[in-house]
């Protein structure tokens, strides 16, 4: 090979690896990219069973429910409309009845009960979901001004 | 007095930055001697400064003074001695303090250490550190001054978020800013090359050794960070994918691409407009690193401080440097004169690679995390862009370095001899797999794919070994000779041994535990028993435990293998009294490299207690490799040649070749 | 004093350490290739030292011998710019510059942001001498008991303390504590009472109705018990055993009780022609009407009583009960700039330095408030 033949295949390797990376890219984001909703979207979302999406909220005050040692279920409000929720393995420490919550996860077929793999909490006294406050926000709940993340 | 002495120092800084910021610029224009010594002058005071600053206002945290409202807002006088001090950098005001700490301790050391730099590229080089200084300094005093009083004085704090209240905080912030300022040191080198105009093979040894210190206290404070999460927050998981964590990820990886592509640079004067970049970009991802966090622009679970106020301010610095950086480059980079050849089967071949795989990964990581950004921005939508998307990019994309890190060493500056270093490679990659296999069969369950990603593991740390044997010539010379040539290798050679030994080490455990974990979760009455990674756990009951600023519930475990009694561990759930806000503090017991790991849910109404308990093969590997790979840096950076011209070496009075053979 | 004389000091110290620098006699730097030239040399060894541990062949070293010497004849090369004039003038512009700007940007930017004078207040020392502020007194006080919590006479100093400065949750602990500890008297299970009604918004609960019964029982004179007793009565929305009771209780008081007037209030309230009640304590009318009404026309009517108590002080804003009563209406409302304005407001006519105004900010800080603009 000459000097510019190896020139040109060093930079056509690096070209391909770049456009495999790209690829790989779009193809993983098609993968995992999971959309937020509020209940009061879910009506409209059209969403097909096993999408995954992440659910924010507010936990309905006497909605949570301990079931056999692992499952909880608890309703997800944005005040206006409501969801069921199911969740297995243990809650995080903040999560109360009456705040802010994300739960991610789907739905499954022919059930109107979405399915939680992942439920996150505020993390402290002075931190809200900024996605849950903002959406609730725009659904006309306004949170103590301490409680969201502005 | 204290405190207000410490704002009027802080204000005094200011005014030194500013002076230090356009003086020595005018001096190495003019080669004006004077001008240029005000540099190093200049940064002195300035440390003296702005350490006179930070001691005041750790001052104020230790004494408990809540007149400073920044004291009250964060701290509590119940709080351990150590979180009050730690509490300092805890918060945002007090962590850009210490920023700006680091930032003028670092140029302090240039001032010291780089008495042999061409006069006019040190004047630069701090002039560009004065500039981020007084970006800093104004900052904190117009948007987040530590030193604010209140007129009625409350008399108790606010308390810590509990969450915060580990030693694992008092150490990760100050390492990981020293990593991420560390970079501040290459990208001031490079802004005052590219002023000067004058990049040469010597520039990169003189940059080399502060990339090698930023970035070993970089992968420090990522581990710690990262074991700090594992342990503290309670989840089992040792990495999120959490923005955070991926800001911290992400000048780690241009880093560690800085470090290969500056080593091509220094040997063969080659790649130098894309080491100056990947130098700039380095310290662009740090600045965005800290102050994504700051600005709440990417909310996370880390945002523990967090003001749309400030977001204008930090756009503007972040507008400033960065799009001054790439600027200057644009208008300089296309003078500077390219260097060496060589084949593409070669050591710089081999670093090129490194350096593509690494930029690529690093760019699918801002990808994934800037991308939900950019989309709310333009279309509304949110999203959330998880685990999945970068285990699987990030994951496979690196699988290219991982095969490839071993040849680098062995192949020849130039034009290198693949297939020589294969047939040096072989007996290693078959033990790799070898080991795979037993480990794998060892820790049965899994995928079969598992015994590749363990082989992988195993490979890159017998292909390290395999490097040191052969440049010793093991095997080859008498094992006298090759032993004393093991002894006389560089100490370079020896922190590149590490550092990839140490990448393998990681490897497997990342692999070990993805791969062989096992999570129970139930729920435990006193007295019941559960089984995890072959041992036997049983709940002996619950206490009630008071500590300084906090009540807890803990459950007590006994361990025990083979009905042997081997462990025992307290698990709790502890409510932070000034907050009213609950914390899980598992119980964690450690068995050679793997740990059980055991949090508590919540009670029950028949008083039984919901238990999570995990099983974690060989987790520990993860941050051993870490360690390794700070033990390679630091090994590297004691490498007699980075000492000549360059820092660690006071008093060079006499540069003659006499100096030299006597070392 | 002293701390002019610190910021003087140092301020002196730093100028004079930046201009030692600049008062050296003008120098043209040779342009310096010495670093270059040493870093190129060692390079030149390394490959020796390579060569001779046979990392590299014959060849190899040859080839980059000769690259790393084209190297060092550049930089030796490079010939020395250099600009001798003018330097003099240079230097003196910069030492004007430092003697001017160090102490210009220093003071100025410290005066406009610091707080000259403003002392260190090191908790230690502050609990130590503790004056009259209620607030240490109380930190002092929560200190001693959180070693010491079965001390029950702290907790019986402690109640009345949090009662007052709003509280209310800290209040009915250590009310309950000192009854643990200390016995059952009236003084205790009315303060508890009291504590309760505060939290629930003037509304005698069940809780504190059981409360103030057993104050009464233990002590049948006392007024206060009387006086809730027959609110709840009231609030319960039987008018005429309300009547009936705060006519007996007024009564049996001292004509110039100075409870009196409140009493001819309730009288006139229950009976037939009742005035406006009295803000904040809602009248029997408002609670029965409440009971019947939405979540939403409840808040309604709670936030019309408090605009209600807002003009009223207005006209008469020197009572610091109902100041107290709107900031933390206003706040329980989730209405957090009224709840700004009105402490503000209250602040003006209660100074922060006052015990009363001291008060209205531990209250405005215990509900989150912006107690710093509102001190400004």
């Amino acid at each position: 090979m000459t000097r510019k033949q190896k020139r040109l295949a060093v930079i056509a390797g690096g070209m391909s690896f770049i456009v495999a990376a790209v690829l790989l890219i779009m193809f993983a984001f098609g993968q995992s990219v999971a959309y937020f909703y509020v209940p009061g979207d879910l009506a409209t979302a059209n969403l097909q069973p096993g999408t995954r999406i992440r659910l924010g909220g507010l936990v309905q005050t006497g909605s949570w429910v301990q079931g056999a040692g692992k499952t909880s279920t608890f309703e997800v409000t944005d005040t206006i409309s409501t969801v069921k929720v199911t969740y297995t393995g243990i809650l995080p420490d903040l999560f109360r009845e009456g705040q802010g919550v994300v739960a991610e996860g789907s739905f499954v077929a022919g059930d109107p009960v979405f399915v939680a793999d992942t439920v996150l909490a505020k993390h402290d006294e002075t931190y809200m979901p900024k996605d849950v406050a903002d959406r609730l926000k725009a659904q006309g709940v306004e949170m103590g001004g301490k409680e969201v993340v502005k | 007095m204290i405190v207000e002495t410490g704002h009027y120092a802080l204000v005094l800084a200011l005014a030194v930055a500013l002076l230090s910021s356009v003086l020595p610029v005018i001096g190495a224009r003019r080669n004006d001697a004077g001008m240029m010594a005000f540099a190093s002058t200049a940064s002195v005071a300035l440390f003296g400064l702005v350490l006179l600053s930070f001691s005041a206002l750790t001052w104020a945290y230790e004494a408990s003074d809540f007149s400073v409202k920044n004291v009250w807002e964060n701290s509590h006088s119940a709080m351990p001695a150590i979180f009050r001090f730690s509490a300092v950098w805890g918060n945002h005001e007090g962590s850009m303090m210490l920023w700006l700490l680091i930032l003028t301790f670092f140029s302090l050391l240039v001032a010291v250490f780089g008495r042999n730099l061409p006069e006019s590229l040190k004047a630069n080089t701090l002039a560009v550190q004065a500039w981020m200084a007084v970006a800093f300094i104004l900052f904190i005093l117009l948007t987040s001054n530590p030193f604010l009083r209140l007129d009625v004085v409350p008399a108790e704090g606010q308390d810590l978020n509990p969450i915060l209240q580990d030693v694992g905080l008092a150490i990760h912030p100050p390492l990981l800013y020293l990593g991420y300022v560390g970079f501040s040191v290459s990208f001031s080198f490079a802004i005052a090359a590219l002023i000067d105009g004058r990049l040469d093979a010597a520039w990169a040894r003189w940059v080399r050794p502060w990339t090698l210190a930023a970035w070993t206290f970089l992968t420090a404070g990522i581990a710690m960070g990262s074991y700090w999460a594992y342990y503290e927050l309670g989840w089992g998981g040792w990495w999120f994918w959490d923005p955070v964590e991926n800001a911290s990820l992400m000048p780690w990886l241009a880093g560690t691409a800085l470090l290969h592509s500056a080593i091509v640079m220094e040997k063969r004067e080659a790649l130098k407009i894309w080491t100056v970049l990947l130098a700039i970009i380095a310290f662009s991802l740090s600045l965005l690193g800290t102050f994504l966090v700051r600005s709440g622009v990417l909310t996370s679970v880390h945002s523990f401080a967090t003001d749309p106020s400030r977001g204008v301010f930090i756009l503007g610095i972040l507008t400033l440097f960065i799009g001054g950086a790439f600027t200057l480059f644009a208008i300089r980079a296309p003078a500077l004169k390219s260097g060496g050849l060589f084949a593409p089967i070669s050591r710089e071949g081999a670093l090129v690679l490194n350096n593509l795989v690494l930029t690529v990964s690093m760019a699918s990581v801002l990808i994934g995390t800037l991308y939900p950004l950019v989309l709310e921005t333009l279309t509304g939508n949110k999203i959330s862009v998880g685990a999945p998307f970068f285990n699987l990019t990030f994951g496979l994309l690196m699988v290219p370095l991982l095969i490839a890190t071993p040849f680098g060493p062995m192949l020849a500056w130039k034009r290198g001899d693949l297939l020589g270093a294969f047939q040096r490679l072989y007996v290693a990659a078959g033990l790799a797999l070898v080991a795979g296999l037993v480990f794998f069969y060892l820790d049965e369950g899994g995928p079969i794919l598992a015994v590749l990603g363990l082989a992988a593991g195993f490979y890159l740390i017998f292909g390290a070994i395999a490097d040191l044997w052969y440049r010793s010539g093991f095997g080859k010379a008498a094992t006298g000779i090759a032993w004393k040539r093991l002894i006389g290798l560089p100490r370079s050679a020896f922190g590149t041994a590490l550092g990839h030994a140490g990448l393998g080490i990681t490897v497997l455990g990342v692999i070990a535990v993805s791969t062989f974990q096992t999570e129970h979760v139930t729920e435990m009455k006193p007295g019941e028993t559960a089984d995890a990674g072959g041992y036997h756990l049983v709940f002996d009951g619950m206490n009630s435990m008071k500590g300084p600023n906090f009540t807890e519930q803990r459950a007590h475990f006994s361990i025990s293998r083979d009905g042997q009694k081997v462990r025992e561990v307290w698990s709790s759930k502890r409510l932070y009294t000034a907050r009213r806000m609950p914390t899980t503090e598992a119980g964690i017991a450690t068995f050679g490299a793997s740990q059980l790991y055991v949090a508590l849910g919540d009670p029950m109404a028949d008083g039984g207690i919901v238990v999570r308990i995990w099983w974690k093969p060989s987790v520990l590997f993860i941050w051993f490799g870490a360690l390794f790979m700070m033990a390679g840096g630091v090994i590297s950076l004691t490498d007699r040649r980075l000492r000549v011209g360059a820092p660690a070496r006071r008093a060079k009075k006499m540069p003659t070749p006499a100096l030299e053979a006597a070392e | 004093m002293l701390f002019w004389i610190i910021i003087a000091v140092l301020t002196a110290l730093v100028a004079a350490l930046l201009l030692a620098p600049l008062m050296r006699a003008p120098k043209v730097v040779e342009e310096e290739t010495s670093g270059e030239a040493e870093v190129y040399k060692d390079q030149l060894k390394e490959i020796d030292r390579d060569l001779a541990g046979g990392l590299i062949n014959a060849q190899e070293a040859e080839n980059a011998r000769a690259e790393i010497g084209r190297r060092l004849i550049a930089v030796s090369a490079q010939s020395a710019r250099s600009t001798a004039a003018g330097q003099t003038l240079a230097h003196r512009i910069a030492q004007v510059l430092v003697i001017a700007l160090i102490p210009a940007v220093g003071l100025g930017a410290y005066l406009y942001l610091g707080s000259p004078g403003n002392p260190d207040q090191p908790l230690e020392a502050r609990l130590a001498n503790p004056g009259n502020n209620m607030e240490l007194l109380v930190a002092k006080a929560e200190r001693y008991l959180a070693d010491n919590p079965d001390d029950g006479k702290g907790w019986d100093i402690l109640a009345p303390i949090y009662l007052r400065s709003g509280r209310l949750g800290d209040a009915e602990l250590a009310w309950r504590n000192a009854m643990r500890l200390q016995g059952v008297t009236a003084e205790r299970v009315i303060g508890l009472g009291e504590t309760l009604v505060q939290n629930n918004q003037g509304i005698v609960t069940e809780d504190a109705r059981a409360a103030f019964q057993e104050g009464a029982r233990l002590d049948p004179k006392n007024p206060r018990a009387r006086f809730y007793l027959a609110l709840a009565i009231e609030q319960a929305g039987r008018r005429d055993e309300a009547k009936a009771a705060f006519e007996a209780f007024s009564k049996e008081s001292p004509a110039d009780a100075p409870w009196q007037p409140l009493l001819k209030d309730h009288i006139a309230a229950n009976s037939g022609d009742a005035p406006p009640a009295a803000p904040g304590n809602p009248s029997a009318a408002d609670v029965q009407a409440a009971s019947g009404m939405s979540a939403g026309d409840r808040q309604q009517m709670i936030r019309s009583m408090v605009e209600g108590l807002d003009a009223k002080l207005k006209d008469n804003p020197k009572n610091f009960e109902g100041w107290m009563r709107l900031v933390r209406s206003y706040a329980m409302l989730g209405e957090k700039d009224k709840a700004n304005a009105a402490l503000t407001t209250s602040l003006e006519n209660f100074p922060a330095t006052g015990q009363e105004g001291a008060q209205l900010v531990t209250l405005g800080r215990d509900l989150g408030l912006d107690v710093e603009g509102a001190t400004k």
